[in-house]
This record gives structure tokens, C-alpha cells and sequence, in this order.
């Protein structure tokens, strides 16, 4: 990097706020106002985004809707429509990328900005914000750090509409006393682990050296938290997230005992998850299942093809093959089908078929 | 049942035998291998419920008899045999059978002869008698361009086609195509034409120089193919299905046509291949009087090695998979092999440099750029 060393980073996060039920009320102004939960309604679903006036309930994303319901008995329930959230979702992209050079979209409503290169990056987001909300009458949350943690950290910290700036220090100063669980990437069972272990914030995982933390967690985790804790994150901002692996699971009301149903989901799964990937014109070599038990033990299978799956009976005979062999012991919970080694139909590495036709 | 029998013998059979036994069925007995000894001899047989072996095993039968024991097990017995000869007999109280070898013991419980299904008998009728040699020949040209999994089962077919003098054989499993055609010595009497699964023909590869046998008998039934070397006889249900119409997909023409020495060649695929890994193809690329050949392999590393091949005309650079280029080097019977190619995305032509009756098509991967 020369002789003036690492440059200034300056990295954006950007949030949709409530994002699905946002774009419900776009679509019913009616329930303007109200709690409104998106959820498919079943006894085991759960919830994917609440409107804050659900929130002030105690409801939050990813619990089950069960406890959603005791907690805001008023609630609306909407059921999620995907592809109304994937259309919004292009849209706010559309203008985030029309604005900044370098994105990195996680998810459809999230996505960091490499805004290092900026003169007035503060005031660019700010135009953006208005620009989303002017274009979308979607709120978003604007965070903005010196790397991809503190800018995320920073634009969940004032939600909804949020907009501010920290500099690691500023994150050290609210945060210290906060559980690690907070910094992305560190689980619940890395949080409880360092909670047994008397590390229970930020500020004690920092007193924490190096060498012990490798000690506890291996010699890529324990020097990553050590960093992670001091609120740094020299993740790049990666434009193109080129996505290795695509999977479709089903988490069944009532688990499944009987092999020909187990077989059929999987099959119906196989499916599905053929002609997602047929559409993007893509391919992969490996095949994956996921199964898990009434007892929730978790078990994932796979098999890697010398090239890639261009059938999708090919696909569901394989998962359904690899389900057989592991022969669930008790009901089913949820079943997931997984292909990896993801290429382009029709690119570089592609072997090239003989137009053979078999009767 | 007892019988005496030579150690070697018995090893030599259980090996094919043991490739045939499954213990992937739902029915045990199927891992198992019958052994029927009779008056007239003793036979040992294996099937899958599709393809079925039967062998003539040389010894002494003192009391005649048939069980059903594990072929894996008799396999690593007889291997590990501290004596030349070994004996089996059936203990019909402790329903078991006692292997002797040397002064090593053994008693194997006998799995349930009667779920082990009859094999076809070779009718005596309708056979073609082919040289065993020229069969065998013909098949190793062939049979590994055949697809090694069971998803399109055709294609894991070798068709053969027998008529007057020509025995043709051709497999693909739509990355490469060999076809294989030669000519017999005596015109066949009869002819024949049967998809017979590639792992059916790998096992005729390895009975044939076993049994010394120098002609094979090819009998085809309704939906059975039975093969009779020697006294071996090996049968395959037949795939259904109609072998793909391949002719009309191997170019006529090509663009370039060069000789290139097959051992030069052979080892420079063979040495950049090795960064050829996770699936990466291996790059050829063609200009005035040259050949690069190379490969690389994300966080592995790259390889590159040039030979000068009489290449004249546009550059440009063709990607294979290493081990389909180098199955069909191995097959070439020649100290040169005629490339013909024509572009980065057609399909390349390994033949050799006099007629052979011997093609080998390859489809290429794309390279980028």
C-alpha cells in the first residue's frame, strides 16, 4: 500500500427497515399503523419480520409465531409473498448501486458499501437514504464504520431510519459492556461457551490474550475473536457474491415416519430446488441432504458427481439414495436438499456433452 | 456335501465370483455363492439378480451337495489358506459348513440356499462362437469410455454387433465415444447384437485369459445374453432401450489433422495432469509448429510443458478432462496418434495413423477466455 501504509477505510451497511412488512404496507396502507407479523401460519412457523409496533411487543424475527401471538395477541398475521419482497429488494439495490461503485449485497435487504474512495461519504448516504425513500417509500438504516462490523453494528444501532457514524472507538464505547454475541459471526454457543468460561462482554473477551483464545477455539478462531473484540474486521467489501451452493428445506407440521413420505418430500424438494437452479442457469456436482430428527439430532449427507447433475431425476434419486442409506431411527422434522459446486450451464469449465439421445 | 479342492483354483474363481455377489439386496443369500457339487463336478455360482457366473471348479467330490456361503468371507479364507488344498463340508446338525485348510478351521454358518434364484442354463441352440481373443481385444478398446454410474443405463452399455466378419464394438458415455471395429479371422455363422453393461464385458476380460479358452460362445435369449468361455458361463440381463444413433455425430471433417508422436504426447498429458485436480481441464494450445500443453489448479499451482507438432494455421487452445485425453492415448495401437480437431468447442477425434477400425471422440471443456 505504499509508503503512506493501509489507507482510511470508510465502509457503509445498509438495512431495510422491517423490511417484508414494509412492503406489505405498501401494498395494504390499511394496516398502516398496526402490528402486522410475516408469517405463514402453522404450528411450527415463524416469524420473518415484524412492523415495530409488533416489536414494542416483545416479537422479534425467528421466533416461533406461537409465542409471537401470546406476546401481541392483536397482531395481524400476513403470509410472506417472496416474490413481491424480491422485486422491492431490486429496486432498493438498483439505486444503491447506482450510487456507489463497490456493493456487496447479503441479502435482500442488507448490503455493504465500500465507500473508501468517497470525498463525502456521510453526505452520499445521506442523499441515498432520501433517494431510497423518495423512489421506494422504503426506510432504510445507514450505518457507516471503518470496516464491514462497526458499519453494520452502526446501522442497527438507531433503527428505524437510522443514520450513524462510529469510529471503533465510538463502538468500544457502547458496546463494551454488550455479550460478544453481538459481533457478528459469534454464535450462541461461542457466546454461551465464553459465559461459562466468565467471559460474558466484549470488554472481558479483550482481556483475554491471544494465545488462550487459541487455546479454547483453534488457531483460526481464537486470533479472529481477539480481533473481532477490538472491533476490527479487515473483511473486503466483495462485489460479486457468487453463490457456491443453493438449498431448499421444509421443517414438516408433523413429523414425517413413513419412508414413502419422507421419499416424496425429498423428491418434491429435489424438484424444486432443480428448477430454481435451471432458472439461473446453473449446475452443480454435488448433491446434499440434510435430515433432521424428532430429537433434533442433525444429520448431513452428500455426494459429488464427476460432472455436473442436468437432471433433476438424477438429483431427487441421489438425495433419495443417500436418504435410504442413512435410514432416519425416529420421525422426521425437516428435511433439506443441498447442490454444491455451483457453475454456469453454459461458461468457462463446462465439459461439453455429445447430443446423444437414449431411448 | 464334501468336497476337496486346490486352494489356488478356488481363489482365482471366488475373485470374480465375489464381484458379482452383492450384499447391497434386500435378499442376504445374494452375497453369498452357491456351490452345487454333483456327480458330474463342482460349480460355483454368483449373481445380482442381473448378471449371473457360473464356473466349473476342478476337485474331488466325496459327498455330493449344495449350500449358500458368504463369497467375501470363502474369498479372505481362501486367500489366507495355510495349505494348498482346502476342503469344505456341510455339517448338516450345526447347519454350517467346515473349511479346512492346513490345519486352520473354519465353520461358516450357511446363509438360506433356497432364496438363491436359478441361473439361466446356456441353451445349445442360437449361440455365435467368436474368437475369445479378438472379443477380449476388441472390448478393452472400448469398454472405458462406457459411464461408470447407472443413471442413463444405456450408456453404461457396451453394444456389440456381430455380423459375417466384423465384430463392432462401441461405448460413450456422452463426454467421449470409442467405437472399435475388427475384422475376424473366418466370417461368424450367424449374427448377433446385444447393449451389454460394461461391467458384464470387464468381467469377460478377465474370465477369458483365466479359462485359456480361445473362442466364446455369444447365445442372445429374450432378454438375457449368455456368454460361454470355457466352461464358464456368465449372463446379463439385456438393458432395454436402443443403443444412441452415434454415427451421425462424429464428424466428417475437421480443420486440423495432425500426427503427433502417442508417447511424447502420452506423457506430457500424463505430467501436466497432475495439476489438473478438482476437475480442472487440461489446456492445449495449438500455434505454428507447437503444442502447449497445461493446467491449473485453484491454490494448487500450474503446469505447462510444450512439443513441437506440425500445427499450421490460426492458433487456438482446446481444454479436455486430463483422464478422458488419456484414455484415449491408452487405447491408441500406434507410435502416432492423428489428432483431428477443428475448434475449441467441437468435438476432437483420437484415431490411429493406418486403419485400425478404431475412432475416439472427445468433447471438450470450455476454457476461459
Amino acid at each position: 500500500m505504499g509508503s503512506e501504509g493501509t489507507p482510511v477505510r470508510c465502509i457503509g451497511h445498509l438495512d431495510c427497515d422491517a423490511f417484508f412488512a414494509s412492503v406489505e404496507l405498501l401494498r395494504r396502507p390499511e394496516l398502516r399503523g398496526k402490528a402486522v407479523i410475516v408469517a405463514h401460519d402453522g404450528p411450527r412457523s415463524v416469524v420473518t419480520t415484524a412492523t415495530y409496533e409488533a416489536r414494542k411487543f416483545g416479537v422479534g424475527s425467528a421466533m416461533p409465531l406461537a409465542t409471537a401471538k401470546n406476546r401481541c395477541p392483536q397482531a395481524i398475521i400476513v403470509p410472506p409473498d417472496l416474490d413481491a419482497y424480491r422485486e422491492a429488494s431490486a429496486g432498493v439495490m438498483g439505486i444503491v448501486r447506482d450510487e456507489v461503485e463497490i456493493v456487496e449485497q447479503v441479502s435482500v435487504d442488507e448490503a455493504y458499501m465500500d465507500l473508501s474512495a468517497m470525498a463525502m461519504p456521510k453526505s452520499a448516504m445521506r442523499r441515498l437514504q432520501a433517494r431510497i425513500l423518495r423512489e421506494t417509500e422504503l426506510h432504510v438504516s445507514l450505518g457507516i464504520g471503518p470496516n464491514k462490523l462497526v458499519a453494520k453494528l452502526a446501522s442497527d444501532a438507531e433503527k428505524p431510519r437510522g443514520f450513524c457514524v462510529l469510529s471503533r472507538k465510538d463502538a468500544w464505547l457502547r458496546w463494551a459492556d454488550a455479550s460478544p454475541g453481538i459481533l457478528g459471526g459469534i454464535g450462541p454457543k461461542t457466546t454461551d461457551d465464553l459465559a461459562r468460561r466468565g467471559v460474558a462482554t466484549i470488554r472481558a473477551l479483550s482481556k483475554v490474550d491471544e494465545a488462550t483464545l487459541s487455546d479454547w477455539y483453534g488457531p483460526r478462531t481464537g486470533p479472529w475473536l481477539w480481533r473481532r473484540c477490538r472491533f476490527d474486521d479487515d473483511a473486503p467489501v466483495e462485489p460479486v457474491r457468487e453463490p457456491v451452493s443453493e438449498s431448499r428445506e421444509t421443517t414438516f407440521s408433523v413429523d414425517l415416519s413413513d419412508a414413502e413420505e419422507q421419499e416424496a418430500e425429498l423428491r418434491r424438494l429435489s424438484i424444486k430446488l432443480f428448477e430454481a437452479l435451471e432458472k439461473q442457469g446453473r449446475r452443480g456436482r454435488t448433491v446434499g441432504i440434510k435430515v433432521r430428527l424428532r430429537d433434533f439430532t442433525t444429520v448431513t449427507r452428500s455426494r459429488t458427481f464427476p460432472v455436473p447433475v442436468v437432471d433433476e431425476e438424477v438429483l431427487a434419486d441421489a438425495a433419495i439414495g443417500m436418504l435410504r442409506e442413512y435410514a432416519p431411527a425416529l420421525p422426521v422434522r425437516l428435511l433439506g436438499v443441498r447442490m454444491a459446486s455451483l457453475e454456469l450451464e453454459d461458461g468457462p469449465g463446462v465439459q461439453l456433452v455429445l447430443p446423444l439421445s437414449t431411448g | 456335501m464334501k468336497l476337496h479342492t486346490a486352494a489356488q483354483d478356488l481363489l482365482g474363481h471366488l475373485q470374480s465370483l465375489s464381484r458379482i455377489a452383492s450384499g447391497r439386496l434386500a435378499n442376504p443369500t445374494l452375497s453369498g455363492v452357491q456351490i452345487a457339487a454333483t456327480g458330474d463336478g463342482i460349480e460355483l455360482r454368483a449373481t445380482d439378480l442381473q448378471v449371473g457366473l457360473r464356473i466349473k471348479l476342478e476337485g474331488d467330490v466325496e459327498r455330493p451337495g449344495t449350500v449358500v456361503l458368504p463369497a467375501r468371507l470363502l474369498l479372505d479364507i481362501t486367500r489366507q489358506a495355510p495349505g494348498p488344498r482346502v476342503t469344505l463340508e456341510l455339517r448338516t446338525e450345526e447347519q454350517d459348513v467346515e473349511v479346512t485348510a492346513g490345519s486352520a478351521v473354519f465353520h461358516l454358518r450357511t446363509l438360506r440356499g433356497e432364496d438363491f434364484p436359478p441361473l439361466p442354463e446356456p441353451s445349445g441352440a442360437a449361440g455365435v462362437d467368436v474368437s475369445a481373443a479378438a472379443f477380449v481385444a476388441t472390448t478393452a478398446k472400448v469398454v472405458r469410455s462406457a459411464a461408470k454410474d447407472d443413471t442413463r443405463p444405456l450408456l453404461a452399455c457396451v453394444l456389440v454387433r456381430a455380423e459375417g466378419e466384423v465384430l463392432t464394438m462401441v461405448a460413450t458415455d456422452s463426454y467421449r465415444l470409442s467405437e472399435k471395429k475388427t475384422t475376424l479371422e473366418s466370417p461368424l455363422e450367424g449374427s448377433f447384437e446385444a447393449n451389454v453393461p460394461a461391467r458384464v464385458m470387464q468381467e469377460l476380460e478377465r474370465l477369458v485369459p483365466a479359462s485359456g479358452a480361445e473362442s466364446l460362445t455369444v447365445a442372445r435369449g429374450e432378454n438375457q445374453v449368455l456368454f460361454t468361455v470355457g466352461e464358464h458361463v456368465l449372463s446379463s440381463r439385456l438393458v432395454d432401450g436402443t443403443f444412441p444413433q452415434y454415427r451421425s455425430l462424429i464428424p466428417e471433417t475437421f480443420d486440423h489433422e495432425l500426427r503427433v508422436s502417442t508417447s511424447e504426447l502420452r506423457e506430457v498429458v500424463s505430467r501436466v495432469s497432475l495439476l489438473a485436480q478438482k476437475a480442472a481441464a487440461l489446456s492445449l494450445a495449438f500455434s505454428e509448429g507447437e503444442l502447449v500443453v497445461s493446467a491449473q489448479t485453484q491454490d494448487v499451482g500450474e503446469a505447462r510443458e510444450a512439443l513441437p507438432v506440425p500445427f499450421h494455421g490460426e492458433a487456438f487452445a482446446i481444454g479436455f478432462n486430463p483422464e478422458y485425453l488419456r484414455d484415449g492415448l491408452d487405447t491408441i495401437d500406434g507410435d502416432e496418434v492423428l489428432l483431428r480437431l477443428t475448434s475449441p468447442i467441437r468435438p476432437g477425434l483420437l484415431q490411429t495413423t493406418d486403419d485400425q477400425g478404431f475412432l475416439y471422440l472427445i468433447m471438450p471443456i470450455r476454457l476461459n477466455s
